[in-house]
């Protein structure tokens, strides 16, 4: 990382490391929105980096964002950070000024008509009882072709909610609009573009799964170096130290996967779809052995772990799962007419 | 963060492009070999000294002892690239890997000017002599033992497992100087053993596929002078942990089933079935990734460091992904198999279970990250 993107980093890791102890997301997990923490990452400009200056956001790069997101996943942050990201970089590649925030993309079952009713439902919708604006994205009639899509930007108000909560325990629930649109407020977009706002989405979730694993092994550590069993720490038994050298792989292979994402320039869709699959599998096999190692302590809701393990569990099915990630990366080494994969591999930037 | 955590990323720098090429060129006019991405597999005299006649011995090794003066990112896309094609390395790979920066590090001037030139030559292969019949993982146990003469030391024992013995010209061997006291790690020493004196031995070990690499070597008062021990008497344990980062931390930990993969990949081409794709593209994800991570490595190598704990990281999540490569893909393989998917396949699965024990084993290996978890 640069100097000014370390500089990033601390900042954000010591906003959330002091705003953001266990005790708050545990209330928003219980219903009440951590609206303070907001105000104070809004406050240190830490919301809507590379939103350019022009379009109301706080400029820098989307690698700033990332590196932001990062810090936010190790707290398990209970806040649409990685949707506001996504959505605010939508608009702002649109140039349009920002709405009111929080904001969210939302891909569900909406029609816009001809005379601009818009209408219809998405029955997932993270942080959407939080969100202030929603930007739909209208389906078009033809999946397979690539026409032009549009995109709706809504106001809270011209929407109704039905809450539910998804495994991370954050608000997951129903939006459903029916309303009379205004033509200024309707961009029309290709599906590749669309796609690209949503592999965003994908590069927030590897950082944000990568941040949470270097925490959670750092958890449970401690936790091993701490309780004992037999007259000894936990730490002592080799059972426990190969299981957790197993988990220091996974969470070195999902750093260096993060790392690759935020050290270029721009983000390219073959790193983030393997940081997003690597990373994702690294979180199911670390987050089995996180909770393993802490016993049944682990299992309580009181324990902070579940705060990270709901989150990865969450994550890695989000944008994409690894399968979904999987499949893209050989579409892409499989299709070259080349067809050579050590050839291919080489090529990569490293 | 831990210590031992960090893979900065690292770039290959541009000259390798030309590099890279000039190392496919000369492997695509190599016709006389079966390719098996396994470094231990294959081992031709003929093919090392081809390669040394291109310089790409010895490559990170100072030009006044006859190396290239390169960069160990420019020695390390040499060696992926011998590792993909499958190359038959087995014969140099010791020697170039550890060996010679081994007499970097300890040797005397003598020992360097008499034994790197030959190497970078292609004339002189190196062996490592470590295991013994009661001794595996717990290598401070050792019994062979040498005792002081005049001008040298007389040498009794025996090893075993040696990987190349029977074709190569010495063996880095580590002997007991000293009985074994309080302090485990005292009293032991590096000799350079010429596997052709009379006094030695070489007894083949077929393994479980047939083939015969590995070795029992028989020491029965073999005179090893003076100048035949490495650096100090007595410091050996420092000198063979010192080797470790090289050893641990190269593309042969994680490339060794690779002929399957890439086979696999190429009858994928015509196949557009889901599910053998998604696995394809499951093990380019981790491939890449740990591809990525061991150039870190190289790069921390070259900047002098020792990443002890990062080389562990990599051959443990490396073997792990090489046994793992034929057992998910046996179960997809494609109706249109080739006769080549089939074979490495085969060879690949008779391999394996070597992958998480030479080198050090898994249990091992994740021991030494536990310590650098600080959980020892
Ligand atoms: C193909 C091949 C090539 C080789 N080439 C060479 C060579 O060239 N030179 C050379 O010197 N050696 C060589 N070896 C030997 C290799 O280094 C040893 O196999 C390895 O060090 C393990 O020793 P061992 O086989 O005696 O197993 P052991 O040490 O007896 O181990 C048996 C099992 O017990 C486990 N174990 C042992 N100690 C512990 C512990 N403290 N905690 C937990 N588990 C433990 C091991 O992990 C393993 O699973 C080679 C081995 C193979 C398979």
């Amino acid at each position: 990382m640069h100097e000014d993107q370390m500089l990033v980093a601390d900042t954000a890791n010591r906003i959330f490391s002091e705003e953001c102890p266990p005790e708050v997301v545990e209330q928003a997990e219980n219903g009440i929105y951590a609206e303070e923490l907001w105000e104070t990452l809004n406050a240190n400009g830490l919301l809507l980096a590379g939103v350019d200056e022009a379009n109301g956001g706080c400029g820098g790069s989307i690698i700033d964002a990332l590196i932001i997101l990062r810090e936010a996943a190790r707290k398990a942050a209970p806040l649409p950070l990685a949707e506001t990201f996504v959505a605010g970089q939508a608009l702002n590649q649109l140039q349009q000024p920002m709405p009111a925030l929080p904001i969210t993309l939302v891909r569900g079952n909406f029609e816009l008509s001809k005379s601009g009713l818009l209408k219809g439902d998405c029955s997932r919708v993270p942080f959407g009882r939080n969100c202030q604006s929603f930007l739909i994205a209208v389906n078009d009639a033809n999946e397979q072709h690539k026409q032009p899509i549009s995109l709706c930007l809504v106001d809270a108000d011209q929407a109704s909610i039905e809450q539910g909560k998804n495994i991370s325990g954050e608000p997951c629930d129903r939006l459903l609009i029916k309303t009379e649109m205004t033509a200024s407020r309707i961009f029309t977009v290709d599906r590749q573009w669309l796609n690209y706002v949503e592999l965003l989405g994908a590069a927030s979730r590897a950082v944000m799964m990568a941040g949470a694993l270097e925490e959670m092994l750092q958890m449970t550590v401690n936790y091993a170096l701490e309780r004992r069993q037999f007259g000894k720490a936990i730490a002592k038994f080799q059972a426990i130290q190969q299981q957790l050298a197993v988990f220091a792989g996974e969470v070195a292979a999902s750093k260096r996967a993060a790392d690759t994402l935020l050290e270029s320039a721009e983000l390219n869709a073959l790193d983030v779809a393997i940081a997003k699959a690597r990373i994702g599998e690294a979180s199911g096999i670390s987050a089995e052995i996180a909770h393993q190692v802490h016993g049944a302590i682990g299992y309580t809701r009181e324990h902070r772990l579940n705060q990270l393990t709901r989150r990865l569990w969450q994550w890695r099915d989000e944008f994409g799962n690894e399968n979904y990630w999987q499949h893209y990366v050989a579409e892409i080494f499989l299709n070259d007419a080349a067809g050579e994969l050590w050839q291919e591999i080489t090529e990569l930037k490293v | 963060m831990f210590q031992g955590m960090n893979f900065s990323p690292a770039s290959l720098p541009p000259a390798v492009a030309r590099l890279r090429e000039e190392v496919r060129a000369f492997l695509a006019e190599e016709t006389d070999w079966q390719p098996n991405s396994d470094f231990n597999a294959g081992a031709s005299p003929a093919f090392s000294k081809r390669l040394a006649q291109r310089g790409w011995i010895g490559m990170t090794w100072p030009t006044h002892y006859g190396g290239g003066g390169k960069s160990f990112l420019e020695r390390y896309v040499v060696t992926e690239e011998l590792l993909a094609a499958g190359a038959p390395v087995g014969c140099h790979w010791i020697a170039d890997r550890q060996s010679g920066p081994l007499l970097l590090k300890f040797g005397t001037e003598e020992q360097r000017h008499r034994f790197l030139p030959a190497i970078v030559a292609g004339d002189c292969f190196f062996s490592i002599g470590m295991s013994e019949p009661d001794t595996g993982s717990d290598l401070a146990s050792i019994r062979t033992r040498a005792v002081k003469v005049d001008g040298g030391w007389c040498l009794n024992g025996s090893k075993i497992w040696t990987s190349g013995a029977h074709l190569n010209h010495y063996m880095v061997t580590l002997v007991r100087t000293a009985a074994a006291s309080e302090n485990r790690h005292a009293g032991l020493s590096q000799f350079i053993v010429p596997t052709r004196d009379p006094g030695v031995t070489v007894r083949g070990i077929d393994n479980l596929a047939g083939e015969s690499d590995f070795n029992q070597v028989f020491f029965d008062d073999v005179f090893i002078a003076d100048d035949l021990v490495v650096g100090e008497p007595g410091n050996g344990w420092a000198q063979v942990m010192s080797e470790l980062a090289y050893e641990r931390s190269g593309p042969e930990r994680f490339l060794s089933a690779f002929r399957v993969l890439a086979e696999f990949v190429r009858c994928l081409q015509s196949s557009s079935d889901k599910q053998q794709r998604t696995l394809a593209g499951r093990l380019i994800t981790h491939l890449v990734t740990l591809r990525r991570m061991s150039i870190s490595v190289a790069n921390m190598l070259e900047n002098g460091e020792m990443p002890d704990t990062q080389a562990a990281l990599i051959k443990d999540l490396g073997n792990t992904y090489e046994r793992m490569v034929p057992e998910l893909i046996r179960l997809q393989i494609p109706e249109q198999r080739s006769q080549a998917l089939a074979s490495a396949l085969q060879e690949c699965i008779l391999h394996a279970p070597s992958f998480t024990l030479r080198g050090g084993t898994r249990e091992i290996l994740r021991g030494i990250i536990a310590r650098g978890l600080g959980l020892r």
